[in-house]
């Protein structure tokens, strides 16, 4: 039995525009009319070349760059500013870092009715969930790449956002991190599934982690394709699964003619 | 084989003794080869004094000087001298932290306040601010406002500069993720933006300290009085040698002392930063 109502989506972005204004030089058509609609609890990745303003899509979302052009509805309001029910994740953690682990945890949920105590069992527990017990009161600059990224996932875990905005969130870390990030993260989200919008460049990590993958085009960025890539992930031998690299073929095919363009573009 | 002692292989200690004498014993090392050089200078000092080449009154001994020293501190002479000093160059840096760090954080703030200070920075901190003494003390005497009006004068260009270079460098992921967390702006700026640019700040807080110093030693010279500068004058009218050598010595423990705990806080208020991982400098 399927639930009768569909719960209404969380993320609508509607004809969004955006344009580019450095400092200095002319205004640049970062984003061309994009739409995308994220579903409730649902898992999407945002895929292109580097340049095609998929981050800056994601900030739009999180509410920290002022929107044009279009509308971003998320979980029924309109998108004005930035909000804690929106948790972002950011490439280069984005740590306080003159704040211990535990202290970083706790910033989102001292802004929130929370008794004390309660901050505190659920700072701890989102520290265990990412496996950094042992390391409460480390400072950032103490601890590696991948375990500054999982207290900044805990940090953004704990206030308790209803989606959650990634922004490359493993790009910055080596391979075999990477990889085993990637699989505790699905192992998160499999346990407690919520709104996803994840941006990544590498079309593996997009189709291993999401239910769909958004692929955009390189400047000015334009949704090109969606596919859908929901299967069993939790097969070990994933990655040389035919359903898993024929889709990584696939999308490979679509975004390769956009990063030979964004390459052309950029000489 | 067997009989031997566990350890006597390794070569390390059976027990903790000799491993604490040796860590204390490395530790006076390093003390002493800190101030290796400074002992140098002293001993050239005395060596020099004593040679016959110069005169007591061109050149006192050092252990002459320790002994002024001394007797100043016995009759209450130096609590006077350099308790006054001490306290035109802390209330002068005082003031030089806290208005600066103000302004900088309003002329990164606010593009008025930039406007309006910018050209006034660019033009007043490469200045000789001691130029404008016969100014201050036209306008304002010769006692401790118009001294430590000099101070701030000095002091505060270098707080003012560290502040906004530091808030300039904070990186915008640090300030969304406050906002992310429902931070309201003033918690940005206080939770966020000032111990971002702690470092830098600190670091301006570190060049003003020393410069607080100098140009009260400096303006109590020009502008007499009490006070270790305005002492140094007095001997030297006096042609009391050994006094204004005394002066200088005592300047130089001050600034050495000022200079030290400026360090401290350093590295207490910085712990987080990977600086506080490295061997210190200062």
């Amino acid at each position: 039995m399927t639930d009768p109502i569909q719960p209404p989506a969380q993320i609508v972005v509607d004809r969004v525009t955006h344009m580019y204004r450095p400092p200095r030089g002319k205004p640049v058509l970062a984003l061309d009319d994009i739409s995308l609609t994220v579903q409730n609890r649902e898992f999407v990745a945002l895929l292109g070349p580097s340049g095609c303003g998929k981050s800056t899509l994601l900030y739009l979302i999180g509410g920290f760059l002022p929107i044009e052009k279009g509308a971003i509805i998320s979980d029924g309001q309109k998108v004005t500013g930035p909000g804690p029910d929106r948790g972002i994740v950011f490439q280069h953690f984005a740590l306080f870092p003159w704040k211990t682990v535990k202290h970083n945890v706790l910033y989102g949920m001292e802004r929130q009715s929370l008794p004390k105590a309660e901050r505190e069992k659920r700072a701890m527990d989102f520290i265990e969930l990412v496996g950094l017990h042992g390391f409460e009161d480390s400072y950032p600059s103490q601890l590696s790449g991948g375990m500054r990224q999982r207290c900044a996932i805990a940090r953004t875990l704990a206030f308790d956002p209803k989606i959650l905005l990634m922004d490359e969130p493993f790009g910055a870390l080596d391979a075999q991190t990477r990889g085993l990030m990637q699989r505790e993260l699905l192992a998160i989200w499999q346990r407690s599934p919520m709104t996803v919008l994840f941006v990544t460049h590498d079309v593996q990590e997009a189709v291993y982690l999401a239910d769909r993958v958004a692929v955009m085009s390189a400047r000015p960025g334009r949704i090109k394709t969606i596919v859908d890539t929901k299967f069993d992930k939790n097969d070990p031998d994933i990655f040389k699964n035919k359903f898993f690299v024929d889709k990584v073929d696939e999308i490979w095919n679509l975004i390769r003619e956009e990063a030979i363009k964004a390459q052309g573009k950029r000489t | 084989m067997q009989s031997m002692p566990p350890n006597a292989s390794t070569g390390e200690p059976l027990n903790g003794l000799p491993e604490k004498a040796a860590r204390l014993a490395v530790n006076l090392m390093r003390a002493f080869a800190r101030v290796f050089s400074i002992l140098v200078l002293l001993a050239a000092w005395q060596w020099l004094s004593q040679s016959g080449t110069f005169t007591p009154y061109q050149l006192p001994s050092f252990t002459a000087v320790v002994g002024r020293i001394w007797d100043d501190a016995t009759t209450g002479d130096l609590a006077i001298n350099a308790g006054l000093t001490l306290y035109r160059a802390l209330a002068g840096f005082a003031i030089c932290a806290v208005l600066g760090i103000a302004i900088g954080m309003a002329m990164s703030r606010s593009v008025i306040a930039n406007w309006f200070f910018d050209p006034i920075i660019s033009v007043g901190f490469p200045m000789p601010k001691i130029a404008f003494l016969p100014v201050i003390i036209l306008w304002l005497g010769v006692y401790d406002t118009a001294k430590i009006t000099m101070i701030v004068f000095d002091g505060i260009f270098p707080v003012i500069a560290a502040t906004v270079i530091g808030i300039q460098g904070v990186e915008k992921e640090l300030i969304w993720s406050a906002r992310n967390m429902g931070a309201s702006k003033y918690e940005v700026l206080r939770h966020v933006v000032l111990p971002a640019a702690s470092p830098q700040i600190i670091t301006g807080l570190q060049v003003a300290l020393p410069l607080s110093l100098i140009v009260t030693v400096v303006a109590e010279m020009l502008m007499g009085g009490y006070g270790l500068g305005g002492a140094m004058m007095q001997a030297a009218h006096f042609a009391n040698s050994t006094s204004v050598f005394a002066g200088i010595v005592e300047i130089a423990v001050i600034g050495y002392v000022l200079i030290k705990a400026m360090a401290l806080v350093r590295r207490r208020l910085l712990v987080w930063h990977p600086e506080a991982n490295a061997p210190a400098t200062a």
